[in-house]
């Protein structure tokens, strides 16, 4: 077990390291300036900016450098922000993005476990449509065209909710609902199919055959084993929210990593680009980790052994 | 072992006579596994009704933009932001008026009727919306196929050959697979020009990994089983291995990850163009006209609601066929 | 064992949530919503809320290069002049502006105001931040060039330092500025927030910090930025220090960061905002609202030729272009937001000669023309290049619809003169700068806002190798009349000269101007005295007030 979280965290190191390397080398063929308002700078004036930044060392320097920084925890300064410090952007944007992020995940994945669960244990009936029904649509309409029409209905229309902004605990409940429909969809059809599956177990026949009450056999043997493999849906799961905030964020004026991370690509905030990269991918990976890990807790059909 | 070749003669053997009634055991036209499949498919409401739909939405991206007489990138101001209008479907909402109960097409003195509404260079919207859905689905379907290829090649060789070679192909795919691959497209799409072409090849970057897990898992798998073995020990070359034995028995897993791309990459091509880095105008693809009509949303709602539409009868009906396929095509549901 | 691990799963992702979130929420929704109730009243509360497309870049005057900064900055500080109610320089900090007779020497004498921390604003504090810009590489130190300053050109390429600049406090409340050749424009030039001074003592004493927060700056004006929640929002306060405090009527404004203009109308209609402007595609829907109005800008859109490309170096090719397409149709159908058709460089509505006539009413219409004149345009110039048809690649970027715009001129121009073909290419604006910068374009949608309020922000612009050229245009007729207009003391003779710099440009037919900004806004009738800018500051909230309803 040891060395096996010994080895995968050296893979973890060496993904981080690519990933620094990729998107600082590919940030270098980006088209333009990272310098807001170039439109009124002379070349001179450009130059002095250059060399004020570092632009103007050759590539490999810069890159040092900027391993060297990394390695001291210092994502350097903003472009688009003057004189800031990425590390305290993203600080401040991180909050919000795991605020949301995590409700819409708890919240998808228990209102996805039910509807899962109901649809299987009432397998074809009407409960059981509906059920496949709201996970299909849930899958198969985009995510900004949900959110659009829930901040227009929901915020202006019944005025239930505040449409937009930031500003108290209300404010997270429609960014997090948006974002939870692709997790209550893809845990909802999971979960169905792992349920089936369960159901036609010969333990379950036993179970019955025993004389164990029906709530012993579906509480005790048919959900405990298909909720299990849930928990390797985290990895997509964390993913698709990811994706889904950089839409979400920006149309309900979320202050998180996503939003910030559509703007720093469009006006080419180098630094902030590397330092957004860098962090979903760490987290992306620590997911991916932990979810290993936990699986081989709870599945004792399944033991880590230097290899999986 | 050579020697005991030589002692094995041919006269050893005697071909034992076919007796009649065996033969006739075998006369029955064999269950082939597509057979099964496609009968078990058909059994499957949902994924059929699936199948109908993507059929048919194929047919009307390619004869819809034909059969309105308008052409994509056909401008008129004049006819600019029509609501829809076909005749005899105007209890449906289909009466060219607006938000505000106005009849456009009298109040300008439109006398052709546009189905879907035009946008605000006067375009058709019929013919853009089905032009819009050709474009996706042929992202779609490239970005799928240049991973299906590239996956099928990584993967296979991977989980055929094994060993040494699988651990050091397994290693950059985990490795892969820490990046997050939505920062890698749009990085990619950042530097090469926003198009058609970046667009697929920024989606197969990332994409190939899914397809080349899929088919190592398989291969692996297959390649421990009794016909693979005996194949071999009957002297059959690599090649027809793969060929004849294994490849066939992975389509079904192919296929199923196949359906489950297509979808995902029409989806993501929407969700390029929403934050502003879709196809280059005049063409559009669904998702540019999403985002268009999300802008109008409130107005001329018709921009938004037949795009939307559109897309999401594409993504349940390849969900629904994917799922149905994969019932049909899984070996261990098959008794 | 799994039970537990689920639990403790749970709870974790609930308690990181909760502890990483707790400090990012405010007290500013208190005061909106208590202004719901309180709209009622007799006396309505002085609280405006606003939205804006951006966070502020940067607070540090030195630094700041873009609209959203400057409007902040014009807010909360006050240089030597300020925009006034009709965006006339006034005096400010400056109580008096002597000018030497040969006009070289101005003289102002400071007025008895204070800093947010009580010192009082000394002609020191102007000469510290003025040698401060050039110290810290600020974008605009090519506004001193502008206003003629001592050696501001030399400090600019590094020939001399930047405390040998033409300004001196004299005393504590004497500042002495010092000019190359005499400028009718310092005045206007002053209000720029480039020139806003700054407390040396209170900026040394931050040192890197400065500027970054709310409490991190002094401040001078009607304002005081009380709250500053980076990319959410920012909040000013009345500035009770403020020596002209008694004209502020407003208490508290508060600026939101939305993006999205379907959002900003979402807040707008949950009355959460008071102004917001419209996109084009909302405007249909509230074109009969009586809080709907739509202004004019000066910001200007136009084609820039590269003047080296073989068929676009022709001058007949160029107007052909310009004159073959629907300007009209283009801002009433396509933009349709108050935007007008632009047939010349200087916009309507911005600059009034000393005969008070707009400079666009006395040059009328420039290159407008039919179809039929294009196509003969068209022919001749493809007859002296030698060509039957040309193909034109267009470089746009999808900034303020000007992808729409590119789509639409790609049609009518393939239809109107048979023998162009265009190629669309969209890049993002930045690249599209580099690319303008570095000639590799042959037609490119550019965009000019006006960094002062004369006709020469935009005539200078097309100087041989000057800065905004970026086409190669050249006409040493025209460089000659430039710079005869900068040292042009009569005014009237002056207002003359742009006049013709103007027709001069247009024979050359060296751009093809595309329409004039409007903006659709829509705004509480109750607001009273928003005065909105045409060149730096987008608004002034010093005069506004809210009327009871």
């Amino acid at each position: 077990m040891k060395t096996y979280i010994a080895k995968r965290l050296g893979y973890m190191f060496i993904t981080l390291f690519i990933v620094v390397s990729i998107t600082f080398f590919l940030m270098q063929y980006l088209p333009g300036t990272p310098f807001t308002n170039p439109e009124k700078l002379s070349v001179e004036q450009l130059e002095v900016m250059n060399e004020k930044y570092g632009l103007n060392k050759p590539v490999a320097i810069q890159y040092l450098n900027y391993l060297c920084d990394l390695a001291r925890g210092d994502l350097g300064i903003s472009y688009q922000y003057e004189g800031r410090s990425v590390n305290e952007i993203l600080g401040e944007r991180i909050g919000p993005s795991v605020l949301i992020g995590s409700q819409a995940l708890i919240f998808g994945a228990i209102v996805g476990l039910l509807l899962g669960i109901i649809s299987a244990l009432k397998h074809n009936s009407f409960l059981d449509y509906g059920s496949v029904t709201i996970a299909v649509l849930g899958m198969s309409i985009p995510s900004f065209v949900f959110a659009a029409l829930l901040q227009y209905y929901v915020g202006v229309k019944l005025g239930w909710l505040p449409a937009a902004l930031w500003e108290g605990y209300e404010n997270t409940i429609m960014p997090s609902l948006a974002l939870s429909v692709t997790v209550i969809a893809t845990v909802a059809r999971f979960i169905r199919t792992e349920m089936l599956e369960v159901l036609g177990q010969d333990y379950i026949v036993t179970a019955r055959a025993k004389g164990l009450s029906e709530k012993a056999v579906v509480f005790k043997h048919i959900i405990r084993n298909a909720i299990i493999p849930v928990v390797t849906m985290l990895g997509p799961l964390a993913v698709a929210i990811m994706t889904g905030t950089l839409v979400i964020e920006k149309i309900f004026t979320v202050p998180g990593l996503g939003e910030q991370f559509t703007k720093s690509i469009l006006v080419n905030d180098y630094s902030v680009i590397m330092g957004v990269t860098l962090m979903y991918s760490a987290l992306f990976i620590a997911i991916v980790f932990i979810v290993d890990i936990l699986y081989g807790l709870i599945d004792p059909r399944i033991s880590i052994k230097g290899e999986v | 072992m050579s020697s005991l070749k030589q002692e094995v003669e041919d006269d050893l053997f005697v071909r034992a006579p076919l007796e009649e009634k065996v033969l006739e055991d075998f006369a029955e036209e064999p269950v082939t596994f597509w057979n099964e499949a496609w009968r078990r498919l058909k059994k499957n409401r949902g994924s059929l009704l699936g199948l109908i739909t993507i059929i048919f939405l194929s047919l009307m991206a390619l004869f819809g933009p034909v059969i309105s007489n308008h052409s994509f990138d056909d401008q008129d101001l004049a006819l600019s932001n029509l609501p829809p209008k076909i005749e005899g479907l105007g209890w449906l909402g289909f009466d060219g008026r607006d938000v505000n109960g106005k009849d456009q097409y009298e109040a300008r003195e439109v006398t052709s009727n546009f189905w879907f509404g035009t946008d605000e260079f006067g375009r058709d919207l019929w013919t853009r919306v089905w032009k819009a859905t050709q474009i996706s689905l042929f992202i779609a379907i490239v970005a799928a196929v240049l991973d299906l290829i590239i996956g099928v090649v990584y993967g296979g060789i991977s989980g055929f050959f094994g060993g040494r070679v699988d651990g050091f192909l397994q290693r950059i795919i985990e490795v892969l697979i820490g990046i997050p691959n939505l920062i890698v497209i749009i990085l990619f799409i950042l530097i090469l020009e926003p198009g058609i072409t970046s667009i697929i090849l920024a989606m197969v970057i990332t994409g190939w990994v899914g397809m080349a897990r899929v088919v190592r898992g398989q291969i692996l798998q297959l390649k421990g089983q009794e016909y693979v073995l005996a194949a071999r020990t009957l002297g059959t070359s690599n090649v027809k291995i793969i060929w004849k034995h294994l490849l066939p028995n992975v389509m079904g897993a192919i296929i199923i990850t196949l359906m489950f791309t297509i979808p995902t990459a029409i989806f993501f091509e929407a969700f390029l163009s929403f934050i502003g880095l879709g196809l280059q105008p005049p063409l559009a693809s669904l998702g540019v006209l999403i985002e268009d009509g999300y802008k109008s949303m409130r107005f001329f709602s018709f921009k938004l609601l037949f795009p939307a539409i559109v897309i999401s009868a594409v993504m349940i009906s390849f969900n629904l066929l994917g799922d149905g396929l994969r019932d049909a095509l899984d070996p261990k549901m098959r008794k | 064992m799994s039970k537990y691990v689920m639990i403790k799963l749970f709870m974790l992702f609930t308690l990181v949530g909760l502890v990483l979130t707790g400090c990012n929420f405010s007290s500013s929704k208190d005061t909106t919503s208590e202004n719901d109730e309180n709209s009622k009243t007799t006396k309505a509360k002085q609280v405006l809320n606003m939205v804006e497309a951006s966070e502020i870049p940067t607070m540090d005057s030195s630094l700041a290069h873009d609209n959203v900064s400057f409007t902040v900055l014009s807010n909360v500080n006050e240089g030597l002049y300020r925009l006034g109610k009709a965006s006339e320089p006034e005096l400010a900090m400056a109580k008096d502006d002597q000018v030497s007779e040969d006009g070289l020497v101005h003289t102002y004498t400071i007025r008895d105001a204070n800093w947010s921390n009580g010192d009082p604003v000394t002609a020191a504090d102007f000469v510290f931040a003025w040698q401060r810009v050039f110290k810290e590489t600020g974008q605009y130190g090519s506004m001193f060039e502008t206003a003629n300053i001592l050696n501001a050109s030399e400090i600019v390429t590094g020939e001399k330092q930047a405390d040998t600049l033409g300004v001196k406090a004299l005393d504590e409340k004497t500042l002495e500025v010092t000019l190359t050749t005499p400028n009718a424009l310092l005045g206007q030039l002053l209000t720029f927030p480039t020139f806003l001074p700054q407390n040396q003592k209170f900026v040394e004493s931050q040192g890197e910090k400065y500027a970054l927060e709310a409490d991190n700056l002094l401040y001078n004006g009607p304002f005081i930025l009380s709250e500053w929640k980076h990319d959410a929002s920012w909040k000013y306060q009345k500035n009770t220090k403020y020596w002209d405090a008694d004209t502020v009527k407003l208490d508290e404004v508060n600026v939101f960061v939305v993006k999205e203009a379907a959002t900003q109308l979402n807040l707008y209609d949950t009355n959460k905002v008071d102004s917001i402007n419209l996109s084009s595609a909302s405007v249909d829907q509230y074109k009969d609202d009586k809080d709907f109005i739509t202004l004019a800008d000066s910001e200007i859109f136009f084609l820039r030729f590269n003047h080296n490309h073989k068929a676009l170096g022709n001058k007949n090719i160029r107007r052909a272009i310009d004159m073959s397409w629907d300007k009209q149709a283009h801002v009433d159908r396509i933009l349709n937001n108050g935007s007008l058709a632009l047939y010349g460089l200087v916009p309507k509505n911005f600059s009034t000669s000393p005969t008070g006539k707009d400079f666009r009413e006395l040059n009328g219409e420039l290159n407008h023309g039919d179809i039929k004149e294009a196509q003969a345009y068209l022919a001749k110039g493809l007859k002296e290049i030698g060509q039957d048809s040309v193909d034109i690649t267009l470089t746009v970027s999808a900034v303020e619809g000007n992808d729409k715009t590119a789509e639409y001129l790609k049609n009518q121009l393939e239809k109107n003169l048979p023998q162009v073909k265009i190629k669309l290419k969209l890049v993002p604006v930045e690249q599209r700068y580099e690319l303008e910068s570095a000639l590799e374009y042959e037609m490119v949608i550019s965009a000019w806002g006006p960094d002062y309020i004369d006709p020469m922000t935009y005539i200078g612009m097309w100087v041989t190798k000057g800065s905004a050229n970026r086409m190669d245009y050249s006409n040493p007729k025209y460089d000659a009349l430039v710079k005869n207009i900068s040292s042009e003391e009569d005014t009237t003779k002056r207002y003359e000269m742009m006049l013709e710099a103007e027709k001069m440009l247009f024979e050359d037919a060296a751009i093809a101007p595309l329409y004039q900004r409007g903006l659709a806004v829509l705004q509480r009738s109750t607001i009273n005295g928003l005065v909105r800018h045409p060149s730096g500051p987008d608004f002034s909230f010093k005069w506004t007030e809210i009327d009871a309803e």
